[in-house]
């Protein structure tokens, strides 16, 4: 019996393969003409796979296409293709906009920037359809952020708008309770005749880049309030605010007014797009868009070759390969404005803490004022091999900023120095540190990377070896958490030393400022670092208009960095575009950085 | 003892079992601080400042006996709770990806058992002659291959060099265009039985195509077990008593492998089939991620790294059931096969 | 497997049946060329376990399991005179990887291997011997163990008891055990109807003394064919975990570890697929001939101790 059976079986197999061989050729396009792979060769040009589609293999899965939800860049990059914005960013600027849904933009000289960047006017073009046919009105542009304001859910971007229009970092307090009035949030934004005005709270330099991205796109009211959504009134606004997650009105559905219409999202696996051939400027060149999430490198490298994707997406450790790949196009040298700092904990919480050790300065720990002393942290920051850690974690594609505000942004002092790698210098300021009783009683601490990221992981074991290097009695044990946990430690303050980056918000030194060095600051306040100084210039460097003013700010702040030393500036980094050659049309733009806008591609030769 | 009502009993311990299963996960949660499961919540660190909120809304910090009644309140008026690897909630997510685990399994079991029974059939009658060892080493190499290793190197092979001719993912572009839209059905949403019930051979072809190297990968590294059990099972069968008295009767020894100890051989077999399949429904994660089928395994591995806790109960539960129920089959006939078994 | 008395015996061989069947079942082994292979394997890796310190000398006295590495680069680099294997991402030495990982490996399974085994037959004969409302708590309690995944379990385990091999380890012990006790559970439901059982019984032997001196040794076989097995399963599966993100801390000497680390070098780059084969052959030869060995020796033993396969 069983012979038989798996004869059959067997057959039936062998069947299969020549039908699909068969098949291979059958509905598909011809499969491009088999070349060596890589070989270098003159490109020739190949049939192409699927021509009105473009396939992008990328990892990172889309939370949600609510643009006052979405807050990643899978999410970021679909919100971006679905819906407009009032203004758009000019080719490859940060400083710099073109009108998209408004007729200007808004400026001091053209009178549509009063009260001294208090009031900011958009008049609104006409003529501008939703994929669902309806015209845009400015009303749809006060609801659109009326209703942020007034949804402001958990894990948004919301708070970009609470900053400059209320004044406040959101709508809730610490314990949930909501601490602005629904006439607070009216009055920021109002319509008069086809413009609409926002009335900031006090000026803001970077509002205007907060409006070019995709968190401002522009809603139909009407749409929104048949599903759901905020229902414009004053009354009962409360119950609107901070939905459950999933539950936010356009968690997956789509109205706007943007090139691509969804055609279909599955979480985690993949989403469609399909052009919208009314689409005010034009439609997209190409008609279909599949953005794929294959987390496995190798497969991703093997689609793309094979010519199944269209776009890849490319770690840095793979880029000297894909170097010799034939075929291919890549946008090189492209700036990311974002950097990467080692922070030191000034007060660590030890409670539960395996990280401290015996939270004594005893050669078996650290006690939790550990880094307080600037001299361990002047010494640390010597120990830290820049050279060797641009060449072998980053491949030579990163440099050493000098300051928290990354090349890109203005007001940025090229002259403030940085720590260099000299272990002489570390030993001395080691000698000092404690009155030497850390070079005689040595400390033992534990520094933590997340799981995966190998460049955090290679900054993690310089650091261990070069300052082990210096005494037998200094230890360091790295451990790697997953990412939850990591977060959590430095929440809860329990990391002597953590390593993290940040990614540009709005172009403007402010969004970097603030993190890195204001008290209440993401980082800062994990590092429990405090000058009083720095918060007013802070302050004062996001209410003024005055570019002088603004420079000699951020000039001090950046020098302030350097002295104080709470931590030090490791890496930023530059990204590449990776695209089949017959897809044209690309070009970078740091503020959109690595999200897809798919409206500039073409596919074809 | 009354078989019915051993079944019907052995059913209703199943709802001991998965309280039990579920409780044990909600201890372990204690493991956990609540800062630490909202951060399922949270992809970038600009997003922490909500943490707290989080950790109010879904009653992170209550205590563990109240989350597993909230949870279970729940759960029986059907909300399983937010995914949060996946976005969506996990009934959604287990009705999206079950079908994937289901056809790969589907294809993957028939062929490992057969291949295995054949195998492990030949190895005992031509017991320590060079076929037995040749095919014995043959198994043994495939089940300690790295899945990854295996399944990537197919790739490089069938995918890369011969240009896309078993390619990864589920199906090429075309037919999921055409799978989506309104001209096709779906019915079980597995696309080899939906195309065949839509009549459209040509999906079907193209779904197979993309099966063979999962399918593949999976077989060879699961063969070795069903080879080894077929082969120690049908020697104890050869040695019986009645294979004797057959041969002296004057069977031809054929017949008598084929009809006699072979078919009692399966025995076995058929009780380990039975859990390879529950292994293979439990998910392969690895087959999954390198061959991009995204599946229940895949989705049940993130969870569990990102602390989706929702997604990893329905994990808990989905195995509990599996599990239970084929112990409770494999019981059945453990006692029916073997007459000196007493159930209970 | 035979219970000492608490007697001065003379071990006279050719007297004491049992013995002189041991006698024959090592001879058996002996002689089949499959197990000895099996067994040289084994012996190889346990030599080259004992004799690490000599073969890979460490850099640090203290850590003798950390690999080490000249460098961060992540691009491996091939066999060279100071590294016989080459190096893995991140400059690894894949040859000291693969001498301690021997150590790794046995340590993982023995520890997990002789735990479940101890676990499972204890489980399995009280509720196999004893059948009833103990038969089925206990199996209860084996269904809600298998259904726990493993993966779930050893995250869960990872996130709160932190990252290494011995955590791994207690996973795998927690989802291990019930196959062995369901095991033992089945071949003493059959055993204990034998009449063998039922004349001790009616002599008046107790239950200890059933168990353990006519059950078990009957039992016990196919649960150590399954723990020879498993040994080398064991190997696969922390290999796995580590693949997946779990298991020992990286740039620990450890042959899952060693392979996952290769994940993104099996396939080369474009136009040299297998340029770096290195990284992940070897640590894989080495886990093959160990679950190889494990096997070979699992099937003699059950070629000469099964009753019926013994004397053909």
């Amino acid at each position: 019996m069983g012979k038989k059976v798996f004869i059959a079986y067997f057959c039936v197999l062998l069947l299969i393969f020549p039908v699909c061989v068969v098949f291979a050729g059958g509905k598909e396009e011809k499969a491009p003409a088999p070349a060596e792979m890589g070989k270098e060769e003159a490109s020739q040009k190949r049939t192409v796979k699927n021509p009105d589609t473009m396939i992008y293999a990328r990892y990172g899965t889309v939370q949600s296409l609510d643009p006052h939800r979405a807050y990643d860049t899978s999410s970021g990059e679909a919100v971006m293709n679905f819906y407009d914005t009032l203004i758009a960013f000019d080719g490859t600027t940060t400083d710099r906009f073109v009108p998209l849904i408004a007729e200007k933009v808004p400026s001091v000289d053209n009178g549509l920037i009063r009260d001294g960047g208090r009031t900011y006017v958009f008049p609104i073009k006409k003529g501008i359809r939703f994929h669902n046919g309806a015209e845009l009105t400015p009303a749809d542009v006060e609801y659109s952020f009326e209703r942020a304001l007034v949804t402001d859910q958990d894990g948004g971007p919301i708070w970009m708008f609470y900053e400059p229009l209320l004044g406040t970092a959101g709508s809730r307090d610490g314990d949930g309770n909501i601490v602005v009035s629904i006439d607070d949030i009216t009055k920021a934004v109002e319509v008069d005749g086809q413009n609409v005005v926002f009335h900031l709270k006090d000026p803001y330099p970077p509002f205007i880049g907060i409006l070019a991205q995709y968190w401002s796109g522009i809603l139909n009211k009407k749409y929104m309030i048949e599903n759901g959504a905020w229902d414009g009134k004053k009354q009962g606004w409360e119950r609107f605010n901070n939905p459950d997650q999933g539950a936010e009105a356009l968690y997956n559905r789509v109205m706007g007014t943007g090139p691509y219409k969804l055609v279909k999202w599955d979480p985690g696996v993949e989403i469609s797009f399909i052009r919208f051939d009314d689409y005010f400027m034009g439609p997209a060149p190409i008609k279909n868009i599949v953005v794929k999430i294959v987390e496995e490198w190798t497969t991703r490298k093997l689609m793309f070759t094979a010519g199944d994707a269209d776009m890849v997406q490319v770690d840095t450790m793979y880029w000297p390969e894909m170097d010799q790949l034939d075929g291919i196009t890549i946008y090189r040298d492209l700036p990311r404005i974002e950097d990467t700092a080692v922070f030191f904990n000034f007060n660590i919480n030890t409670e539960a803490n395996q990280a401290v050790w015996s939270a004594k300065l005893d050669g078996q720990g650290v006690p939790p004022d550990f880094f307080s002393d600037i001299n361990v942290r002047k010494a640390f920051a010597h120990c830290f091999d820049h050279e060797t850690f641009l060449k072998d974690a980053w491949l030579g594609f990163a440099t050493t900023p000098n300051s928290p505000v990354p090349k890109g942004l203005p007001y940025r002092d090229d002259t403030v120095p940085i720590y260099e790698y000299n272990i002489d210098k570390a030993r001395e300021y080691f000698k000092k540190a404690w009155g030497g009783k850390v070079w005689e009683n040595g400390f033992k601490l534990s520094i933590l990377y997340n799981t995966g990221n190998e460049h955090r992981e290679i900054a993690c074991q310089m650091i261990e070896e070069n300052v082990e290097s210096l005494n037998p009695k200094f230890q360091i044990e790295i451990m790697n958490v997953d990412w939850g946990n990591y977060l959590n430690m430095m929440v809860q303050k329990k990391c002597p030393l953590f390593i993290i980056g940040w990614v540009m918000d709005f172009p403007d030194p402010h969004n970097f400022m603030h993190p890195y060095m204001h008290s209440q600051g993401t980082f800062a306040e994990w590092q429990s670092y405090n000058n009083p100084k720095v918060d007013g210039l802070i302050r004062d460097g996001i209410k003024s208009v005055d570019k002088g003013t603004r420079k000699d700010i951020y000039y001090s702040l950046e020098r302030i960095y350097f002295q104080d030393v709470p931590g030090f500036m490791i890496s930023q980094s530059v990204y590449r575009v990776f695209v089949r050659d017959w897809i044209t049309g690309y070009y970078w733009n740091p503020a959109v950085d690595q999200m897809m806008y798919f409206y500039m591609f073409k596919k074809g030769y | 003892m009354n078989f019915l009502n051993y079944i019907v009993r052995r059913i209703l311990l199943l709802v001991v079992v998965l309280i039990g299963v579920t409780l044990i996960i909600f201890v372990l949660l204690t493991l956990f601080s609540p800062e630490q499961r909202a951060s399922a919540f949270i992809r970038d660190i600009k997003q922490l400042s909500d943490l707290n909120s989080i950790i109010k809304t879904y009653g992170l910090d209550r205590p563990v006996y109240m989350q597993y009644f909230m949870w279970l309140r729940q759960v029986l008026k059907g909300n399983f709770g937010w995914s949060t690897t996946v976005s969506r909630p996990v009934l959604d997510a287990f009705k999206f990806f079950l079908p994937h685990t289901i056809e790969l399994a589907l294809f993957s079991a028939p062929l490992i058992i057969l291949v295995g029974i054949w195998l492990g059939s030949i190895s005992a009658v031509h017991r320590d002659k060079p076929v037995d060892h040749f095919t014995r080493f043959l198994a043994i190499i495939g089940w300690s291959l790295p899945t990854f290793w295996f399944g990537l190197i197919l790739l490089m092979v069938f995918y890369g060099y011969f240009k896309g001719l078993f390619p990864p993912e589920i199906l090429s572009y075309k037919a999921q265009a055409f799978v989506d839209s309104a001209d096709f059905t779906r019915y079980t949403r597995m696309n080899t039985i939906d195309a065949l019930i839509n009549g459209e051979l040509w999906i079907f072809v193209d779904a197979l195509r993309h099966l063979v190297l999962p399918v593949v990968t999976l077989a060879v590294i699961q063969i070795a077990l069903i080879m080894r059990i077929m082969r120690s099972s049908m020697l104890e069968a050869m040695g019986k008593g009645y294979i004797l008295t057959a041969l002296a009767k004057g069977a031809s020894p054929r017949t008598v492998i084929r009809r006699h100890a072979r078919r009692n051989a399966l025995i076995p077999v058929i009780t380990v089939s039975g859990w390879l399949f529950a292994q293979l429904m439990a998910g392969v994660v690895i087959t999954e991620t390198i061959f991009n089928r995204k599946g229940l395994g895949w989705w049940w591995a993130r969870a569990a790294t990102q602390l989706d806790i929702p997604a990893v109960l329905m994990a808990v539960l989905f195995n509990g059931i599996l599990f239970v129920i084929t112990n409770l089959i494999v019981d059945i006939l453990y006692a029916y096969i073997d007459p000196r078994v007493r159930l209970g | 497997m035979f219970f000492l008395k608490k007697r001065w015996i003379v071990l006279d061989i050719e007297q004491h049946p049992r013995l002189k069947e041991f006698k024959f079942s090592f001879d058996k082994i002996l002689k089949n060329p499959l197990s000895i292979t099996g067994l040289s394997l084994i012996f190889i890796f346990f030599m080259l376990a004992v004799f690490a310190p000599v073969i890979a000398p460490p850099q640090n006295r203290a850590e003798p399991f950390r690999i080490p590495h000249e460098g961060y680069s992540v691009i491996p680099k091939p066999p060279s005179p100071g590294h016989p294997f080459g190096t893995t991402t991140k400059q690894y030495d894949i040859f000291y990887g693969v001498v301690w990982g021997t150590r790794t490996s046995f340590r993982i399974g023995f520890m997990v291997v002789g735990s479940i085994l101890v676990i499972g037959v204890v489980a399995g004969s009280i509720s196999g011997y004893f059948g009833g409302i103990v038969d089925e708590v206990v199996m209860r309690v084996v269904d809600i163990f298998m259904s726990l995944p493993l993966l779930i379990l050893a995250m869960a385990i990872v996130t709160a008891l932190g990252r290494s091999l011995d955590n791994i380890m207690k996973a795998l012990i927690v989802v291990g055990w019930p196959i062995y006790a369901r095991t033992v559970r089945s071949s003493i439901l059959t055993i204990r109807e034998e009449d063998f059982v039922k004349a001790a019984r009616a002599l008046g032997a107790g239950t200890l003394r059933v168990i353990f001196k006519h059950i078990l040794p009957n039992a016990i076989y196919p649960v150590l064919i399954l723990a020879s097995l498993d040994v080398g399963a064991m190997v696969l599966t922390a290999a796995a975990l580590s693949f997946l993100g779990l298991g020992a801390q990286e740039g620990y000497a450890d042959w899952g570890q060693m392979v996952s680390l290769a994940r993104n070098y099996i396939v080369g780059p474009p136009g040299q697929p297998l340029l770096y084969w290195y990284v992940v052959t070897i640590p894989g030869l080495f886990i093959l001939f160990f679950v190889l060995g494990w096997n070979l020796l699992g099937d003699a033993l059950r070629d000469s101790f099964d009753p019926k396969l013994r004397r053909k």
